[in-house]
């Protein structure tokens, strides 16, 4: 018999252990015991108590799949709830997406490259890094992957837009309140450590996979930590002398935050948006596994049918935009700083 | 001064530290700043200090580091709280001023010179000078009118669009004075402003000061840890210790007079002759028909000793506004010019 009968015989637990034994499940276990007989007793000296090992000695225990498949239930459970409060909550999420990119590849090149190379440049104000873009562009349009080059850029576009809306409020009330930050770290930590196809599996069951919304949700929970942490940090590391400066003339809090401490933590919320442009290109290559349109499709088909070359195109595609996005990013991060100190 | 004190400070305790109202019960009962620190793990900033800062004077408050000096500014305008005690500014009680009304009065009452500049980096020149106008809401033209004439007073004409990390130490501080001075207060509180820089600059930026002192008739509360810039510049003298005023008044009174071993050390190093004036030791008596010439008692001590040509007979006239006050022997004045300490018992008024 079970390693651990006597256990239960012991604690005076047999009643109840057989009260409704034989109705369970069979365990993978004890079906291959069944199949096998006489291997049954030849388990380790000393099994782990693990749920299946106590099930097999006392039937009343759950095994290990019924936690499983309780944690699944409870989801749903909850599921139709969350997605009613989520599902308005977010529909602007998807109209954004949508119209962004169809936005992108219905425009014609021939507008929608200058205007780019336009914005480049005004946030740059870099000759070197405008040429590079252009050329990129000039390439990718060559190897006709232009239209999801965009197709990717336009998502990155709308996600990081959003990271900075909801994670410059958030990053600013952290670096107000010490309880806040507090609380707030571990689930910043949790988000950045958990891996990134854990992010998909409950969205899947929230919304359906058609919705952009879907990926966009992914993207922006997984890209928004750092303009958090970023602002908090910046606001943090203001000069105390010209705070208190600001307060020995009588400013308010708003004329503080918005006068000071914001253009002061420029540079740091800068760095964290570029950590957040780089890392919605990480997500939304990985987010074409749940129809996110772009390079990443091509690189999902290159695995999918084996189609080298279509992959590795497409993954030197990634390169270009994630070079162009840092390199961007960065310089307007250099003409920021150099504005304020020499340091 | 016969007019009503404008600061008048009264059994001001600040206690550090977690529990700072109990604290304060042993530093009453007569616990000292490092039995409390030790025993009770709270820190004594300031203990029992009474000053009353005059109108239109420049008071110094002056104390080695850590003696409690910027943490005392900072109450006259209550970047820090006090533990206990009274600040009443033209007699009303500054401590009772709510968020808003005490906005208003650091807006418009009192302005502030920084140690460390504390300029807005972000800021042209002329913006961080017109930052208490701005804050006050006054329009934009008009506030940079104001602050262009401040910053061409300072000296810094032709500045206004530089970035503060472009100028000088020096400048950087010219900017912080404009910028005091641009919000028009009646007070002006000086933390250290002049200790970051090097000695020619500092002596120009004192006279420029007393200059600004001489036509504004403001209340400068000033503090620093430089006897010489603290008998330069001050009409009352404060000096502290550990938290505490052990002693204060005239200057000149207490250079001739100090009261304490620890102002004795101080006043040791000092170049007596070039800091004490005629109208401090002279006699206030004229008893003499025949004099050697006429001084003023404005003068200091070196420049009368020049005047002798090392001549140690002589007895002068001290006169003020062509009229005599007193009269002053040269042995008086060799006798001035040896601390206290080690000239026995002082012979002069």
């Amino acid at each position: 018999m079970a390693y651990y009968d006597g256990l239960f015989n012991v604690l005076g637990l047999r009643t109840w252990c057989d009260a409704n034994a034989g109705d369970s499940n069979l365990s993978m276990a004890s079906l291959l015991a069944k199949t096998k007989p006489g291997t049954a007793d030849d388990g380790p000296l000393f099994p782990f108590p693990s749920m299946d090992e106590l099930h097999q000695a006392c039937s009343s225990m759950p095994q290990s799949r019924d936690f499983t498949a309780s944690v699944e239930a409870g989801f749903l459970e909850v599921k139709d709830v969350l997605k009613l409060v989520l599902d308005p909550l977010t529909q602007p999420l998807s109209w954004l997406l949508e119209m962004a990119l169809t936005g992108f590849v219905s425009a014609p090149w021939w507008i929608i490259i200058p205007l780019l190379l336009l914005l480049v440049w005004y946030v740059t104000r870099s000759a070197a890094v405008t040429v590079f873009v252009t050329l990129s562009f000039v390439f990718l349009g060559f190897i006709d992957h232009l239209d999801a080059a965009f197709q990717t850029l336009a998502i990155i576009g709308v996600c990081t837009g959003i990271c900075i809306l909801i994670g410059v409020p958030v990053g600013i009330a952290m670096a107000k309140s010490n309880t806040f930050q507090k609380a707030l770290i571990p689930l910043l930590d949790l988000l950045q450590t958990l891996p990134t196809f854990v992010y998909l599996i409950p969205l899947i069951f929230l919304f359906s996979v058609t919705e952009p919304k879907l990926y966009g949700i992914a993207i922006i929970v997984y890209a928004i930590v750092p303009v958090i942490r970023l602002t908090d940090l910046g606001i943090r590391l203001v000069d105390r002398d010209v705070i208190e400066a600001a307060n020995a003339f009588g400013m308010s809090p708003r004329q503080k935050l918005f006068g000071v401490e914001l253009p002061l933590a420029l540079p740091n919320i800068m760095a964290g948006v570029n950590q957040t442009i780089m890392m919605s290109l990480a997500m939304v290559v990985i987010a074409s596994l749940v129809s996110a349109p772009g390079l990443g499709v091509l690189v999902l088909r290159g695995i999918r049918n084996l189609e080298l070359g279509v992959g590795l195109i497409a993954g030197l595609g990634i390169v270009l935009l994630a070079i162009i996005l840092d390199r961007v990013s960065k310089a307007a991060i250099a003409r920021v700083s150099s504005d304020q100190t020499e340091a | 001064m016969i007019s009503d004190p404008k600061i008048q400070i009264r059994n001001l305790y600040k206690v550090f530290g977690t529990d700072p109202k109990s604290a304060l019960r042993f530093v009453k009962d007569g616990m000292d700043k490092d039995k409390l620190l030790a025993e009770h793990g709270h820190v004594l900033g300031l203990n029992d200090i009474s000053v009353d800062m005059q109108v239109g004077d420049i008071t110094v408050v002056m104390g080695l580091s850590g003696s409690g000096k910027s943490t005392l500014i900072r109450h006259i305008n209550r970047l820090i709280e006090p533990t206990d005690g009274k600040i009443l500014i033209d007699g009303e009680d500054a401590l009772l001023l709510g968020t808003e009304k005490l906005r208003e009065k650091r807006r418009s009452d009192m302005s502030m010179v920084f140690q460390k500049f504390a300029l807005l980096p972000h800021r042209t020149v002329i913006d961080n000078s017109a930052l208490s106008l701005e804050v006050r809401g006054v329009e934009r033209e008009k506030r940079k009118r104001a602050a262009a004439r401040w910053l061409e007073r300072v000296g810094l004409g032709g500045y206004e669009n530089h970035y503060p990390y472009q100028l000088s130490g020096g400048m950087q501080q010219r900017v912080g004075i404009a910028r005091a001075l641009t919000s028009n207060s009646d007070i002006m509180l000086m933390d250290e402003a002049f200790s970051a820089l090097d000695p020619l600059i500092r002596s120009d930026m004192q006279k420029l000061l007393l200059d600004l002192h001489v036509e504004l008739k403001k209340t400068i509360i000033f503090i620093t840890h430089d006897l010489d810039e603290a008998l330069r510049l001050a009409n009352h003298l404060v000096i502290l210790k550990d938290g505490a005023v052990i002693q204060q008044g005239e200057p000149q009174e207490i250079l001739l007079n100090p009261e304490d071993p620890y102002i004795e050390a101080f006043v040791s190093d000092i170049n007596r002759a070039r800091v004490l004036r005629v109208k401090s030791i002279m006699q206030k008596t004229v008893s003499q028909s025949i004099f050697a010439g006429d001084i003023d008692g404005e003068d200091n001590l070196e420049s009368v000793i020049a005047r002798s040509g090392g001549e140690t007979e002589h007895v002068y006239r001290v006169t003020k506004n062509n009229e005599a006050i007193g009269q002053l022997e040269m042995k008086d004045v060799m006798r001035a010019l040896v601390p206290r300490a080690a000239s026995g018992p002082r012979s002069v008024a």
